[in-house]
């Protein structure tokens, strides 16, 4: 049905694209209310970005000692970029994040796409202060905001049938310059993370859209990943594109390229050695002396009871 | 004169080395300490080769001593990364290490090799163990092999650091077999020379 009404012309009507930077000019003007020199000024000297987000506090029970927004996000692995994790802060900028549109299919009642804005605007965020433990043998404490991934997966509705979750990053060579490389890119893209259902559906497991109460930083996986607290980091696959249920466990990207190294589940083990090297501790950044890395990185009491019956040194 | 500044020269990515890490803090220090002295090792192993190999066009012998005593040093640090940082001072750990994984044996094996050279660069062990020295194409061949499996996947500038020491050992190999054939067809002219006289 279509309404038209003769007294309005097609120049008086405000255009989507102004219509929805209202929205933006509200914000701002809020923010300058809010953002009076003196928070700003203590802001910018704890070096912590200015937050946009609206979330439930984490209250760390853990007591666990953050790392500086600086360290998180001036060492990233993110080989779309390059494989250097000192220079992807500078090269992140190719990165569109907004609009973001995800794909949501495979085993679900209705595949969907939608826009990492509305799909947010369905969930209550909140701050998850998280250790973070890369394979590689450092590790970080980050203040994530996000929600989880269990409810993300019962807007989506998988049928019955679905045993994993896969994740893919964008593919795009405008946004990401390794991908341009064709063969002689440093991994095949898509990269591509997978979970078991019940891994996919534990509290824990986070989709992150934020840290330090601000959206991602490109270099981070803007602007939605996966966090995984209790595995390596290259299981929290960055800057989502689509999501599938699948029946059959997914190929990880680490995994396809070396799979004597790495596997499916990556669990972080201190007895599970690399072939390469000893995972037995870790270098938190910033710090010269390692620390022992803990069972499932500290979170044995919330995701043990899921590898009940589960070979971890042939399941690594 | 040459051979002080040289010595000066070989020590600036020491100083900033700890300059990077003390001063200006970096994110991984363990890791980028790692890097940094296995890197400058690298460099000076394949420098001392590149001299030995060009010595009858430039003769640059007289620094070969320096740069390859260097490039020990960059490893001794490389070491003592792996030993007081890494392994916290764990002999237990280092060991166990050393024989279980590869990568570090090889790391091993290089340095105890260039230990080795280090010693007996004095002038008069030099004399009775040069022929030794020639253990200097293992160290580059197994640090080579240890640098690619530091990385978990390689970069342009990996590759091509890989393109330019392929092209060094290929000119060493083919400078040997010259001298081979050089050596073997002179043996067999004198030998004739022998038989007709």
């Amino acid at each position: 049905m279509k309404f038209i009404d003769k007294t309005i012309s097609e120049k008086d009507i405000t255009s989507e694209s102004l219509f929805n930077n209202r929205r933006k000019f509200l914000k701002l003007g809020a923010a300058s209310i809010v953002a009076s020199s003196t928070v700003v000024d203590l802001l910018a000297k704890e070096q912590l970005p200015i937050p946009n987000l609206n979330y439930k506090k984490d209250s760390n029970p853990l007591d666990l000692k953050l790392n500086s927004f600086e360290q998180i996000t001036s060492y990233n692995n993110f080989y779309e970029f390059t494989t250097s994790k000192e220079k992807v802060k500078s090269m992140a900028h190719t990165l569109k994040p907004n609009p973001w549109s995800i794909t949501i299919d495979g085993l679900v009642e209705k595949p969907f796409q939608i826009d990492v804005r509305d799909l947010m605007s369905k969930f209550e965020l909140e701050e998850r202060i998280y250790r973070f433990r890369c394979v590689e043998g450092w590790s970080m404490v980050v203040p994530w905001v996000g929600f989880e991934l269990a409810s993300l997966i019962k807007l989506a509705r998988p049928l019955s049938k679905a045993k994993y979750v896969r994740f893919e990053t964008l593919v795009d060579e405008k946004q990401f310059p390794d991908q341009k490389r064709g063969r002689f890119g440093s991994i095949p893209y898509p990269y591509v993370e997978g979970l078991r259902m019940d891994e996919a559906m534990n509290p824990l497991t986070l989709m992150s859209v934020g840290l330090y109460g601000k959206t991602l930083e490109n270099q981070n996986g803007a602007p939605i990943r996966l966090v995984v607290p209790w595995k390596y980091g290259f299981k929290s696959i960055k800057s989502i594109a689509k999501i599938t249920f699948t029946e059959e466990e997914p190929m990880n990207t680490w995994q396809n390229i070396a799979s004597k190294e790495y596997g499916f589940y990556a669990n972080v083990n201190p007895e599970v050695d690399h072939p390469r090297w000893s995972q037995a501790k870790e270098r938190v950044l910033g710090k010269f002396f390692k620390e022992k890395t803990r069972m499932f990185n500290g979170y044995e009491k919330e995701v043990a009871h899921m590898y009940a019956n589960l070979d971890l040194k042939k399941f690594f | 004169m040459y051979r002080i500044s040289m010595f000066i020269g070989l020590l600036i990515p020491f100083f900033a080395l700890i300059i990077q890490v003390l001063v200006f803090e970096v994110n991984d220090p363990i890791k980028y300490m790692y890097t940094f002295t296995g890197i400058c090792s690298i460099v000076l192993v394949f420098l001392t080769i590149t001299i030995s190999m060009i010595k009858k066009n430039i003769n640059l012998m007289k620094y070969r001593r320096m740069i390859g005593l260097y490039a020990f040093f960059y490893a001794f640090l490389h070491f003592l990364v792996f030993f007081v940082l890494d392994a916290q001072l764990d002999i237990v750990f280092v060991i166990e290490e050393s024989l279980d994984k590869p990568f570090v044996y090889l790391g091993m094996i290089a340095f105890l090799l260039l230990l080795f050279m280090a010693i007996t660069s004095t002038k008069k062990l030099f004399r009775k163990y040069n022929k030794y020295h020639a253990a200097i194409y293992i160290v580059g061949a197994v640090i080579t092999v240890h640098f690619v499996m530091a990385q978990k996947s390689l970069s342009q500038e990996q590759w091509l650091y890989l393109v330019l020491i392929f092209v060094i050992g290929c000119f060493k190999i083919l400078q040997k077999n010259k001298s081979l054939n050089l050596k073997m067809f002179n043996n067999m002219f004198n030998k004739k020379n022998l038989i007709k006289g």
